[in-house]
């Protein structure tokens, strides 16, 4: 078998990595991309111009850096990890202290004429960080509570820097992005109960200490329908958007709520309820099979992984991008009250786009190679 | 994807040294770590494997994994499926309507229950055609006390500043000691929360007095329509001060035809339009050609009709009514109308645009000029001034004024606005024949821009006076349109009314204005399906001395659909200035066009007008005029235009060379210059203004009721 050749090379070529693309996976992405494309062009009136074409030349340049670093060996991104984390850690410290404010929160920092947005870069950082660290861990050690610090803190100290920009709800996912690392990495069940028993009363009393105008946006965002003409305004148009669309929907381009501009940010955040206004239940729940294939995918390239690391990047990556899916969509539908997620490759948005085709191309990278051996494993001993 | 045997014969350690194992672990037992694989496959080699301690940790590490991978997965499929029934449960299963109560929140609202007094009937609301809610009265109480009947004033201050903060204490105070009196306001438009806080402190001597509060839900949608009410309630302008008497006597709503939906459109598109091109102001009318009912007015900048108190003078202005401006080439429309239907000209006629007109101490000209003689549908698709001059000439000035009369143009439009300003126009004995000539491309009278909408529905509707109004008249408007006919080429039959100018002059006059939108400077305002036709103007505004050069009013004057009309679109930027995207120029084709082809496309859907492409080449043809027409033959020559026009007729008419290299702007600024000599044409739109304005235009600061 030639697998098992490969595994004793270093490296193998090019055209060999390339060879073990799963392909199949890259298609769906474009599927989903294709998605994205018409539900834009919809968004924009029946028009390429401004987002569909944009959106494809984005998701083009995702592409070419995705298998770019699918290319690169996994060993290579296991070194780079902790790094990557500690520029990322750097990043947010930068915003923090002079990034730019867009639409109420500091968030974004100019870097060479690309906004970056270091919450999202951060989630992948430590995605890589949390598996490189137990990939070095046997079971034994993973046992050890000491052993657990370390990884809490390279969790905690980015989610308290999120909340203070403040970004609550990708605070949240940040923190969950590390929970499921930590439970795929085999913790044990009563720990997680013991870590998140005290977090209710915890945010109980960090409210009090809140001054009221922080207090009212806490209240807005966890229910926005307080607010009909602020927050809650968005998720009432989303939700009538929906329910005009029924069964089968208006038919493309049809979409009243949409096109007159009675839903906001069409183009961005709610662009899932542009398409079950257009395409109804059937179109909505065939979109997110489409999001269930690919998450599901990621899942399986996870299994087949025999090395820890690249199962637990494949497994944080494929949670992260379910974490947009699943708070996008509930958002719309008004089930929780996150804002400012985008859809993944569908939404109208460069750096998001860019995020998640990076993390795709570590998945890819991951799987391509699956087989390959970690030569630091005795380290963990 | 296969699931992926744990296999122990991949270990890779072969080769390589192994560190001897700690006591605490367990001796390798291979067998026990081939969970899952195909056991044929790797029975036979097992033999050859040496397994060492932390392989089996981390085959330990990766085995828990696999599980925890299989929990993480069943946690997304539940959290998916859960997605998937909100789903349905948004769509099809609870879909949420838009909040429409079940009766008008008028009626919801029980009259305020106030111990002893008659509530008196509330001002009545003022709703859209629709019936959405446009200004409405809620019901509050003002304060009072009554002196005598009060125990301790300073303590009932005391209290009342409890609950009233804004109160002035010792003012309430000194007033409420006034022992002389039996009545003292202390506070207006109590909320209902204050109003049951105050009773609760059970201060005797103090009463309610029910009052009321003027709303308006929209805000500044139509702000200058409706006005507002002053701190009495009585109408300060608009519909409410026009209507004042209606409103308080009879609570039934006032019903606007005012499509609050139509309405948010045009404001959107001219408030973005103003924006892109630095405008100081804009204007925006819909009118239903049939039935004369306005639809949206759009005066820009507006105010909250809540906040009328603080808008400023300009704000307040309402341009489509007090506005006068000169209508300037969209005027060119009933110039071709009035000579078409005298028989005066045909549209086979042609008209010298090779050469300026001198008359008296001015000269007139074209902007951009063809520089040759023209067609009569030319002469609109090139909005030529010469050509325009040309035809008011053989119209002649009696005619002229005749017909402007009978269109309504020297009278105040009487639409149910208190605002509507008078045309400014020049008397019979001061029109002289310059007039005539200047008129012909609207300058030297000044209408308001629905003056204008006005004018130019009657020439689309078949020729049917209308009287434009305010108030809606049909449930579904569409002017007494009981079926559209089968045949969407054929004209809609005229709606009732007086008719002031014949059939075949409208079927014409609907063909040019397509022209112009197809062929001429009205391109940027097509939308596929909508056939619309139109006419640009772009007139340069009047100042303190003179016409200001490069401060337009750029209008266009648009109607939809032009094979059976039934909507006319008006929108004008005041002073916009010509950006990258208008390739230098600041003129009604691209500023104004655009806007209204936007405001079409979006309000077409709801006005019930879906876009017709199936009969696309019927229409095109029934709608179809040459830009050079062929003389029918035996048809005369057209005397009065050869007289009007002694010169004689070059013998290069029939070249129809253009000039080379000469850009064709989307619309020049087909502004009159009538200046004391010819210059360059290329530099008169940069000429002075006229010396002495009585003998020429009737030079009207546009915006002198400001």
């Amino acid at each position: 078998m030639s697998d098992r050749r490969l595994i004793r090379e270093t490296s193998f070529d090019l055209t060999g990595k390339l060879f073990r693309v799963s392909w199949l996976y890259v298609l769906l992405l474009c599927a989903l991309a294709g998605v994205g494309y018409a539900a834009l062009y919809s968004a924009a009136g029946g028009s390429p111009e401004p987002y569909a074409t944009r959106h494809v030349m984005r998701f083009s340049f995702g592409l070419v850096l995705m298998l770019g670093i699918a290319l690169v060996d996994i060993r290579f991104i296991a070194r780079l990890a902790w790094p990557a984390y500690a520029a990322s850690l750097a990043l947010l410290v930068l915003v923090a202290r002079m990034g730019h404010v867009g639409k109420g929160a500091q968030r974004w920092i100019e870097l060479g004429g690309i906004q970056l947005q270091p919450s999202e870069m951060m989630k992948v950082a430590l995605v890589l960080a949390l598996a490189s660290w137990f990939h070095r861990a046997s079971w034994e050690r993973m046992g050890n509570p000491l052993f657990l610090i370390p990884p809490i803190i390279a969790v905690l100290a980015p989610v308290g820097l999120i909340l203070k920009e403040p970004n609550l709800g990708t605070a949240v996912i940040t923190a969950m992005v590390g929970a499921v690392m930590f439970f795929g990495a085999g913790v044990r069940w009563w720990k997680f109960v013991l870590v998140a028993a005290p977090v209710p009363f915890a945010a109980k009393i960090g409210y009090g200490y809140l001054h009221d105008y922080q207090k009212a946006r806490i209240d807005t965002f966890l229910n926005p329908e307080s607010d009909p003409l602020g927050a809650g305004y968005n998720i009432i148009q989303s939700k009538i958007a929906l329910g005009s669309g029924g069964m089968w929907g208006k038919g493309y381009l049809q979409g009243t709520q949409g096109h007159l501009n009675f839903l906001p940010e069409k183009q961005t955040d709610f662009i899932f309820t542009m398409i079950g206004e257009e395409f109804g239940l059937v179109g909505g729940l065939a979109v997110m099979g489409l999001l269930a294939l690919i998450v599901l995918g990621g899942m399986l390239i996870a299994l087949r992984c025999r090395n820890q690391f690249g199962r637990l990047v494949a497994l944080g990556i494929s949670f992260n991008f379910f974490m947009y899916v699943f708070v996008n969509i509930a958002m719309v539908m008004g089930a929780i009250p996150v804002g400012g997620v985008p859809l993944p490759l569908v939404s109208h948005g460069g750096s998001a786009m860019i995020t998640v085709m990076i993390g795709f191309g570590l998945l890819m990278s991951a799987y391509v190679h699956r087989d390959v051996e970690f030569e630091d494993r005795r380290d963990a001993v | 994807m296969r699931e992926p045997p744990d296999d122990p014969r991949t270990g890779p350690d072969d080769g390589e040294p192994t560190p001897p194992p700690p006591s605490d672990m367990p001796p390798p037992r291979a067998p026990a770590f081939r969970r899952g694989a195909a056991r044929d496959d790797a029975v036979p080699r097992i033999e050859t494997v040496r397994l060492t301690a932390p392989d089996l940790k981390r085959r330990a590490a990766m085995a828990k994994t696999r599980r925890r991978l299989g929990f993480t997965a069943i946690g997304f499929g539940v959290l998916f499926v859960a997605v998937m029934l909100k789903l349905a449960d948004a769509t099809i299963i609870q879909p949420l309507q838009p909040h429409r109560p079940e009766r008008p929140i008028a009626q919801l609202l029980d009259p305020p229950k106030t111990a002893g007094s008659v509530s008196p009937a509330r001002r009545a609301t003022i709703t859209d055609r629709n019936g959405e809610i446009l200004a409405i009265s809620l019901p509050t109480a003002a304060l009072y006390a009554n002196p005598r009947e009060l125990i301790d004033p300073a303590d009932a201050a005391h209290k009342l500043k409890s609950v009233l903060p804004k109160l002035d204490e010792e003012e309430a105070a000194k007033r409420l000691a006034e022992s002389g009196k039996q009545f003292v306001y202390l506070a207006r438009q109590l909320s209902p929360r204050e109003q049951l806080m105050i009773n609760a402190l059970g201060i005797p001597g103090i009463y309610f007095e029910p009052t009321e509060r003027r709303r308006y839900p929209m805000g500044r949608a139509a702000a200058q329509v409706l006005g507002g009410v002053d701190v009495d309630g009585h109408g300060v302008a608009g519909v409410e001060r026009f209507f004042d008497q209606r409103l308080h006597d009879d609570p039934t709503p006032l019903r606007l035809s005012i499509d609050v939906r139509v309405q948010a459109v045009v404001r959107d598109e001219l408030s973005q339009a103003m924006d892109e091109f630095r405008a100081i102001g804009a204007c925006g009318i819909v009118m239903d050609v049939r039935t004369g009912e306005v639809l949206a007015m759009v005066s820009l900048p507006d105010y909250d009709a809540n906040m009328v108190g603080s808008a400023s003078p300009d704000e307040r202005f309402n341009r489509a009514v007090t506005g006068m401006y000169e209508p300037g080439s969209t005027f060119k429309l009933q110039t071709a109308a009035m000579a078409l239907d005298g028989g005066i000209a045909h549209i086979w006629d042609e008209f010298d645009a090779s050469r300026p007109i001198r008359i008296g101490r001015f000269t007139i000209t074209d902007f951009e000029g063809k520089h040759r003689w023209l067609y009569l549908p030319e002469v609109l698709a090139y909005s030529s001034n010469l050509g325009a001059a040309h035809i008011a000439q053989a119209v002649g000035a009696e005619r002229q004024r005749a017909w402007l009369r009978g269109m309504g143009m020297f009278n105040r439009i009487g639409i149910e606005l208190p605002e509507v300003g008078l045309p400014i126009v020049q008397p019979a004995s001061n029109w002289k024949e310059v007039t005539t000539l200047t008129v012909g491309f609207g300058h030297g009278i000044a209408v308001s821009p629905l003056h204008v909408v006005r004018g130019t529905a009657v020439l689309a509707n078949g020729g049917i006076m209308l009287q434009p109004t305010i108030l809606a008249k049909s449930l579904q408007g569409g002017g007494h349109l009981d079926a559209m006919p089968a045949n969407p080429t054929q004209p809609l039959p005229p709606p009732p009314g007086e008719r002031i100018l014949q059939q075949s002059t409208s079927d014409t006059i609907r063909k040019l204005m397509r022209l112009v939108v197809t062929d001429g400077y009205g391109k940027t305002a097509e939308i596929p399906g909508y056939y619309v036709g139109g006419k640009t103007g772009t007139a340069e505004k009047v100042g303190a001395h003179g016409y200001r050069k490069h401060t337009n009013v750029a209008a266009f004057m648009s109607v939809f659909p032009m094979n059976q009309p039934r909507y006319a679109v008006y929108m004008m930027l005041d002073e916009p200035h010509a950006n990258a995207s208008t390739h230098g120029y600041a003129t009604a084709g691209w500023v104004a066009a655009p806007a209204a082809g936007r405001v079409i496309a979006r309000i077409g859907p709801m006005l019930g007008l879906l876009p017709d492409i199936a009969d696309a080449d019927a229409i095109k043809q029934a709608l179809y005029i040459p830009l050079q027409p062929g003389r029918p033959p035996g048809a005369p020559r057209t005397p009065p235009v050869a007289a009007a026009t002694p010169e004689a007729r070059p013998a290069a008419t029939g070249q129809r060379a253009q000039r080379p290299g000469q850009p064709i702007p989307a619309n020049g600024p087909m502004t009159p210059v009538l200046r004391p000599a010819p210059r360059d044409q290329r530099h008169q739109a940069q000429a002075e203004p006229p010396a002495a304005p009585p003998t020429a235009a009737v030079l009207v600061p546009a915006l002198a009721t400001r």
